[in-house]
């Protein structure tokens, strides 16, 4: 089914949280909302306010949802969609994107909302951080959630990387800032990873893309410096995990 | 009372008038005489009339009258009136006396007295008045007749011990036993409870033809008082292992008033549930609904029973055992999905652990492009929706998620709508922007399979959209498929707590025969949304799910609320509920005796569940203790695909039955189910007296109805109204006592009339 790109500015709506959904759009008239994850931080690069979430939004997420809906036959809302990992309306958002955790720092009442999220059937795909400082970071948050979960590797013969498209092997995309400077890593002699957890079925309820940037391809996958390479993988990657998100 | 009345003044009794013919046995000349001396006669009374004297026209009338009344009299007795009967030959004709030889003939009456003292009294050879009236005017052969009958030599050889009772088995079996001899009738004993499947109208048909009446004696009162009999249990044959079942058990009391009674549920191991159910009015029955679940692969008895309530008559009728069989076996389920959903996930997730289903998974994730998941090999909808009825009929039920109908060759179309009618496989279809209307399943063969009617396609850009809550109907409130907890109790309220979903197809009516079980409302909509319905349409089963977000239910409630994985385990099994194989075998009785027959029945199709009438069928029977037989089972002719063969078993226990059907030396299927040979209480049901059947076998057969207390009359009544050699008999009604009496009132009315004008 191919969509139209949106035409008109999305009405922008911001409270203490964040920005979130227009408060005219009802969640539920559309089966999927690429949703992404506000959680409290202490800051990156400048930015400021802790506010390591935004990365690469909104504009990445317009365009994953773009050119996403051009690849899988997803009948989706149209417009980003970033909600508190404290809300209760997390919920109504089963697939939830986290970008930059590396510099996460979630209250109390975050870390219950996302066990809350994830125990109830939710998954959460995280991207975008870097190196064994910001590995910690994600990881003693993480273990704020689940103390005694384990993360593991999720190897190539898992359904997660034939969902959609069969992928073969787990490339390290670059944001575009260090691809110009000639580098695909942001840390000395990182090797991109994909992890996961599982909840107590065994049922795979977290991804985790380290040491890869795959929201920066969907970013900037249009203009011509940035590889085809990278963000054709990005953009199968990220397919992948929606379908198997959707199906698992 | 009034017959003996009516014997007294007339002679005879009300049959004999009844049965014989009226006419005048004078001799023609004595008749032609007698008609003279009338006219005679007559003209001398009417010379009353001229004389005069004090009396008046009036009196003279009266007199004459009373006067011509009482000569005419006389002469109608010179006339000679007589009867003329065809009464049977003494000796020359046989009469059957068939008697009930079952349990329930051992019931006391209210005094403590077995109906079966009343044949001690009335049918002891050599002992009793009756039996020597019967053998002086007829030759007697006496049957024995439980479930079968057989020849007997005297009563005395009864054992009361049959454990079913079948009239039309029992008149059959006299009827042809007798066929060769002349018959003037068979006397049938019993308490006339017919607990056979085989219509009583059978046996009946040709007792009419043949002319053979039958006499009905019925033994027993036709209210036990007090008493609870539990009626029926209505419980499936079969079910899969851990689903939810509601059991209807129903129960009737008489005099022994409005109370709560325990019905209490046990397998051979555990109590499995308990409830109580309120008792009706006397004669009334009420149904109690019983959840349980059963765990545990293999055949089951369950008992259903009532504790014995003080002062009952029958305690027997106060429980039931049904045999049902927990399969163990994964069914498969066909989901195919237009898109991805997270109904798909959260479905899947629901029943991950349900051992029964096998959900396979077909998605669409692109234009000709699936996702397959729990497939059972590579090959399996390799080229996506399957496009032989081969391969769909495969899969005992099909979920079809939000998928527009134009997905589909009109061919699948057809074949999805045949899926259910012929197949017998369940349908779901799911609510979505591409399901039913706005789907455009308007107007295609599986929108006359659909539960629901579907309008017109929400039109605008954004379609239909409504936020609703969920309710179950009072029919959901009894169904299995939508019980959230355990037990009936507290359904609306779990319902009432889960949170509200949504829908984009506006669905607020359903065809006629369908039943809704959930519907939707919301303050913005006029009607009720439907949400759950379903229909049984030829074979199988359709169900309509309308809402497109019911992982809500999990998502949103507390962790520990399991309505969302409970509602679609149990939806899914009743999808696939009673979903016919190819082959399939049942039989005409759940549980028998030792020695009792019972029917096999099988019914044979092939992959694509067309009948096949010339297969090579096979019943390998194993016994309790192990010992195996085979029988060759045949086509009946009279049905597409049915055989049957009948089957006695010798031994106390479960018997193993396996039907084996081939074509051509290729396997067309196999099916098991089991038969329990044990003790039966069967008897102790419907135990009174049954006198309106059996007033109707002697009425359609041109017989008479008695009781223990007016059988006297029945050696009469057969000679005169019996078939077989017969001799015509006159009998003289002359002399018949009311005649008299009127002679005299005559003549005292007359003479009172003259006392009373002064004339005398």
């Amino acid at each position: 089914m191919a969509q139209q790109a949106p035409q008109v500015q999305r009405p922008t709506v911001s409270g203490v949280r964040g920005p979130h959904m227009d408060p005219s759009e009802v969640s539920g008239r559309w089966p999927f909302y690429w949703t992404r994850a506000i959680y409290s931080g202490f800051g990156r690069r400048g930015w400021g306010g802790g506010a390591s979430w935004r990365t690469d939004y909104p504009k990445g997420d317009r365009q994953f949802l773009f050119v996403l809906k051009r690849l899988v036959r997803l009948d989706a809302y149209d417009w980003e969609n970033a909600i508190s990992l404290s809300d209760p309306l997390l919920r109504r958002f089963p697939v939830v994107y986290m970008v930059e955790p590396g510099y996460m720092d979630m209250t109390d009442a975050e870390v219950a909302g996302l066990r809350r999220f994830l125990d109830a059937g939710g998954f959460l795909i995280v991207d975008d951080f870097w190196g064994l400082r910001e590995w910690n970071v994600f990881e003693y948050n993480m273990r704020r959630v689940y103390p005694d979960k384990a993360i593991v590797d999720i190897a190539l013969d898992h359904q997660i990387y034939s969902a959609y498209y069969d992928i073969d092997e787990v490339k390290q995309v670059p944001a575009i800032g260090f691809w110009r400077r000639g580098s695909t890593a942001e840390c000395w002699g990182c090797e991109p990873e994909v992890k996961g957890m599982y909840d107590d079925e065994g049922r795979l309820m977290v991804i985790i893309n380290f040491n890869t940037d795959l929201g920066d391809a969907w970013e900037w996958a249009e203009d011509p410096s940035y590889p085809l390479e990278y963000s054709t993988y990005a953009y199968e990657m990220g397919a992948n995990m929606i379908v198997y998100a959707m199906s698992h | 009372m009034m017959e003996r009345i009516f014997e007294f003044f007339f002679k005879y009794r009300p049959l004999v008038f009844e049965q014989g013919e009226f006419t005048f046995a004078a001799p023609g000349t004595v008749r032609l005489w007698l008609i003279a001396a009338g006219l005679v006669g007559a003209a001398a009374v009417a010379s009353y009339t001229i004389a005069r004297a004090k009396s008046t026209p009036l009196d003279r009338g009266i007199m004459a009258g009373l006067r011509v009344a009482l000569f005419a009299l006389l002469v109608f007795c010179l006339l000679q009136p007589a009867l003329m009967l065809s009464t049977v030959v003494p000796q020359q004709n046989f009469v059957g006396v068939l008697i009930d030889d079952s349990r329930s003939m051992l019931l006391p009456d209210e005094s403590g007295i077995p109906r079966t003292s009343f044949l001690q009294d009335a049918f002891t050879p050599g002992e009793s008045e009756l039996i020597t009236a019967l053998s002086d005017r007829f030759v007697l052969r006496f049957f024995r007749f439980s479930d079968v009958a057989s020849r007997i030599d005297s009563p005395r050889d009864l054992t009361f011990d049959g454990t079913h009772t079948d009239l039309g088995a029992a008149l059959d079996a006299a009827r042809e036993e007798l066929a060769g001899v002349p018959l003037s009738g068979l006397i049938l004993i019993t308490d006339g409870a017919h607990n056979s499947a085989r219509p009583l109208t059978e046996a009946l048909v040709p007792l009419q033809a043949a002319g053979v009446p039958v006499f009905t004696v019925g033994l027993g009162e036709d209210v036990i008082s007090p008493d609870i009999e539990m009626g029926r249990v209505e419980m499936p044959r079969s079910v899969l292992e851990g689903s939810a079942l509601v059991v209807d058990v129903v129960v009737t009391q008489v005099g022994l008033g409005r109370r709560t009674v325990p019905i209490i549920v046990e397998d051979d191991l555990k109590i499995l549930a308990e409830e109580t159910i309120d008792l009706g009015p006397d004669g009334e029955p009420v149904v109690a609904r019983i959840s349980l679940k059963l765990e545990g692969e293999g055949p089951r008895r369950i008992h259903f029973r009532i504790p014995l309530q003080s002062g009952e008559r029958v305690e027997q009728n106060n429980a039931r055992t049904v045999q049902i069989e927990v399969r163990g076996e994964r069914e498969k389920i066909l989901y195919l999905e237009g898109e991805p959903r997270f109904e798909l996930k959260f479905m899947r997730r629901a029943v991950a652990d349900d051992e029964s289903i096998q959900l396979v998974i077909l998605q669409r994730t692109a234009e000709g492009k699936f996702l397959r998941l729990e497939i059972s090999d590579s090959t399996e909808l390799q080229f996506g929706f399957p496009a032989s009825r081969e391969e769909l009929y495969h899969y005992r039920s099909l979920i079809i998620g939000s998928v527009e109908a134009s997905f589909f060759a009109h061919d699948q179309l057809q074949m999805i709508a045949d899926f259910v009618s012929e197949r017998g496989g369940g349908l779901l279809m799911l609510g979505g922007r591409s399901s039913f209307a706005e789907g455009g399943w308007a107007g295609t063969p599986v929108e006359e399979v659909m539960p629901v009617v579907l309008g017109e396609p929400a039109g605008g850009e954004e379609g239909f959209f409504a936020e609703i809550v969920v309710s179950p109907t009072p029919a959901g409130l009894a169904h299995a498929a939508v019980q959230l907890g355990e037990g009936s109790e507290g359904v609306s309220e779990r319902w009432d707590s889960l949170p509200p979903v949504t829908i984009v197809n506006p669905i607020s009516e359903v065809r006629p025969g369908a039943t809704t079980l959930l519907t939707g409302t919301s303050p913005d909509l006029p009607d009720d949304q439907i949400v759950l319905a379903f229909q049984r349409y030829g074979r199988g089963k359709s169900i309509a799910m309308t809402v497109q977000d019911s992982w809500l239910w999990q998502m949103i409630p507390p962790l520990e609320d399991q309505s969302h994985e409970t509602f679609w385990k149990q939806v899914l099994r009743w999808l696939i509920d009673g979903v016919p194989e190819s082959v399939e075998v049942v039989m005409d009785k759940e549980q028998v005796e030792p020695g009792e027959s019972v029917r096999i029945i099988a019914t044979v199709g092939d992959s694509t569940y067309i009948e096949v009438n010339d297969a090579d069928v096979t019943a390998r029977i194993t016994s309790p203790s192990g010992l195996i037989e085979e029988l060759p089972v045949d086509w009946t002719v009279g049905r597409d695909g049915e055989y049957v063969v009948e089957f006695r078993p010798s031994e106390l226990g479960e018997y193993e039955i396996e039907i084996i059907a081939e074509r051509d030396g290729n396997t067309l299927g196999s099916a098991r189910t089991y038969l329990h040979t044990a003790a039966s209480d069967e008897e102790y049901f419907g135990a009174n007296r049954h006198t309106q059947t059996l007033r109707r076998i002697a009425d359609e057969t041109g017989g008479q109805f008695y009781t223990p207390d007016d059988i006297g009359t029945l050696p009469d009544d057969i000679r005169i109204t019996g078939a077989g050699v017969t001799l015509v008999e006159q009998l003289p009604l002359w002399d018949m006592p009311f005649l008299f009496f009127l002679m005299l009132a005559l003549m005292g009315a007359e003479w009172g009339f003259r006392r009373l004008r002064g004339l005398v």
